[in-house]
């Protein structure tokens, strides 16, 4: 969104904003179908219930962006779940509780960058290790058992704030920090120029490795204040909770627009693509379209959101060529 | 990538099951029915669906627990991983690891049975359990029957839920045998006797909290009055009920699950939830080193039984909340 000296409507407004031409063509179809998707009560819903998985998409994306994923989020979450709540549980404190998902996660996380960085293993292989690892060791803890009576753990998932829900108010502070450090700090702009050519990164002066590690961090804070949602939210410990959630998160930031190639996706983007899932979901369960339906047209409609994105940025140039000036915009 | 994973750890499980048991048992040369085996314990392999799999690790667990009360036998417990091949491998495995008997937990009855024919041609004893197997000729079974735990739960519901009552159906994977066997005697036991039921929503919730309680949440949105949500678990009836937590409109919606866990106990005790049936991982457990031992001495050759199913309500659900705390799953 730095360029705005561009005034032009097409294509260049296709391409930033076509993510968002979708989500509001789901919006208005869905508000047709059903009478009670366009309530308050129904957007504060689906708002609180992609709140982890997005929070979950802002890690991915700032590692997509510099040309990484994590594989291990939706385990790591667990774990760092899991052992947060047994902490609450044992001192009583909701601040150690939260600490301890938080220092858990991050932990892991660090350890995600050390074999990426340190070992050069490829962040797919070093995050599936991981993800492994981590989904073991939160059923290792807790004998593969749910940990109930949760108390006061409740409040991070279902309490409200001056009448918005708390899971809303943590999605939206870290999409302020997500957007906040991609548009405004050397660490994000690190990041851009990493995803965009490593190599040339690195000749310019960047230490690549501590950009990487930094990611990592950032993601393991987001992962563990998601692990602190999800449980609560749940009202219990499932060591074997947000299985697949890894995806959803992967899912959410590809179709907001952030690119596999490395160097391109935005904060904002993201958040609309976990929109679109959101509210897809919730509209095929309103008006009760068949379990094995549902997943098919999911399916089909992140390859039309894609495609779309793909195409309304090929529109007059290459799709290379705008990840470079992208990439160039960013930098500078 | 699913496939090399599961390969990979089934490697991993064999290299730890060789460390494991070579040091006592110099290749256990035991001939079919032979009363004592060489190092005077009997060894018996039991293969889990899946570990991650909270009921399946309670099982595991249980059977843990209760196998250590035989002095006669030793058990290992092998995680199949929710994977057909990785539990198929894994009989195969303790085939060759000669075990003297081998209790399987299928992850897909099919699946499993060829394998377990093979273990009985190789002379082994083989028990399927939750599900069983049936139909295999020189195999044993211990079960719970499904369609049983959901009948005594829609017995109930015939007579509680109200006239013209809008409910929500929440569904385990397809394919499972107690997803399929539990949802077919609702539809028997219930649907077709109460006509004036509305089903306003159904949905798969593969046996998760999580996602039962992200329908639930979708279903309020849409229906301003649902009587009763109708589970073939206890996991996702508890999810659904999280979600109607402190909506008064809601406050007077019934919940069946299946299984007794010690989460819907508590919730049956504050009045929230309406009843579940119990499958009990420790009377499976006690049922299965019970036949075990039978088979093992040669007291019996062959047994196919079911533990009961008792109805849980909250006049009775003290006695099940006890039992709970004894296990430690609640304080």
């Amino acid at each position: 969104m730095s360029n705005k000296a561009k005034g032009k409507i097409n294509p260049d407004m296709l391409s930033k904003y076509g993510i968002y031409l979708v989500l509001l063509v789901l919006f208005v179809v869905s508000w047709m179908a059903n009478e009670n998707f366009m309530t308050k009560s129904n957007l504060t819903n689906v708002s609180v219930q992609i709140a982890v998985g997005t929070i979950l998409a802002f890690g991915q994306t700032i590692l997509i962006i510099s040309g990484m994923l994590d594989l291990s989020s939706a385990s790591v979450l667990a774990l760092a779940g899991v052992l947060s709540i047994s902490a609450y549980l044992s001192t009583g404190s909701l601040i150690i509780g939260f600490l301890v998902a938080i220092l858990v996660s991050v932990a892991c996380n660090v350890l995600n960058g050390l074999m990426v960085t340190k070992f050069k293993t490829p962040p797919f292989i070093a995050t599936l290790a991981m993800m492994t690892m981590a989904r073991g060791a939160a059923l290792l803890y807790t004998k593969g058992q749910n940990i109930y009576q949760i108390k006061d753990y409740t409040i991070f998932g279902q309490g409200n704030l001056m009448g918005i829900p708390i899971p809303i108010i943590f999605l939206v502070l870290t999409l302020i920090i997500t957007w906040y450090i991609l548009n405004h700090t050397v660490f994000g702009r690190s990041i851009y120029a990493i995803g965009g050519n490593e190599e040339a990164a690195n000749a310019s002066g960047i230490n690549v490795d501590r950009v990487k590690m930094k990611a990592f961090i950032f993601n393991g804070i987001l992962v563990g204040l998601a692990g602190v949602i999800f449980m609560s939210r749940v009202n219990g410990g499932l060591p074997n909770g947000a299985v697949g959630y890894e995806f959803k998160a992967l899912t959410a930031a590809v179709i907001g627009g952030t690119s596999f190639s490395g160097g391109v996706g935005t904060a904002f983007g993201t958040l609309a693509g976990a929109f679109i899932v959101g509210f897809l979901d919730n509209i095929m369960v309103m008006v009760g379209l068949d379990s094995y339906l549902q997943q098919i047209v999911r399916g089909a409609i992140i390859a039309l959101a894609v495609i779309y994105d793909i195409w309304s940025k090929s529109k007059g140039k290459s799709k290379k060529l705008i990840m470079v000036e992208e990439t160039k915009e960013k930098v500078s | 990538m699913k496939k090399w994973l599961s390969m990979f750890f089934a490697v991993a499980l064999l290299a730890a099951s060789v460390t494991g048991c070579s040091s006592p048992a110099p290749t256990t040369e035991a001939p079919e029915g032979s009363e004592a085996p060489a190092d005077g314990k009997y060894k018996v392999a039991y293969v889990a669906r899946a570990q991650a799999d909270s009921f399946a690790a309670w099982l595991a667990n249980a059977v843990k627990e209760e196998s250590e009360k035989y002095d006669n036998m030793t058990v290992d417990i092998f995680d199949g991983q929710a994977s057909d091949d990785t539990e198929n491998s894994l009989i195969e495995n303790a085939i060759a690891n000669k075990y003297d008997l081998i209790i399987i937990q299928p992850n897909n009855g099919e699946a499993q049975r060829p394998y377990a024919e093979k273990a009985i041609a190789a002379g082994i004893k083989v028990i399927t359990t939750n599900a069983r197997i049936s139909g295999i000729e020189g195999a044993s079974s211990v079960d719970a029957d499904p369609y049983k735990q959901a009948q005594v739960n829609a017995e109930l519901a015939v007579e509680k839920v109200p006239q013209n009552a809008n409910v929500v159906i929440l569904k385990g994977p397809p394919g499972n045998f107690h997803a399929d066997e539990r949802y077919k005697s609702w539809q028997k036991e219930f649907f077709e006797k109460r006509p004036d039921v509305t089903i306003v929503g159904e949905e798969i919730a593969n046996w998760n909290k999580d996602e039962a309680m992200t329908y639930m949440e979708t279903w309020m949105q849409a229906n301003k009055k649902i009587d009763a949500i109708i589970s073939m678990n206890d996991n996702m009836a508890a999810g659904a009920l999280e979600a109607v937590k402190d909506k008064p409109e809601f406050a007077e919606i019934q919940a069946y699950g299946v299984d007794g866990t010690a989460e819907a106990c508590l919730l049956i005790k504050d009045g929230k939830m309406t009843s579940t049936s119990l499958q009990s991982a420790y009377d499976l457990a006690t049922a299965l080193m019970d036949t075990s031992n039978k088979l093992l001495t040669g007291e019996e050759t062959q047994i196919d039984m079911d533990i009961d199913c008792p109805l849980i309500t909250p006049d009775n659900v003290d006695q099940y909340i006890e039992m709970h705390k004894k296990a430690g799953a609640i304080n």
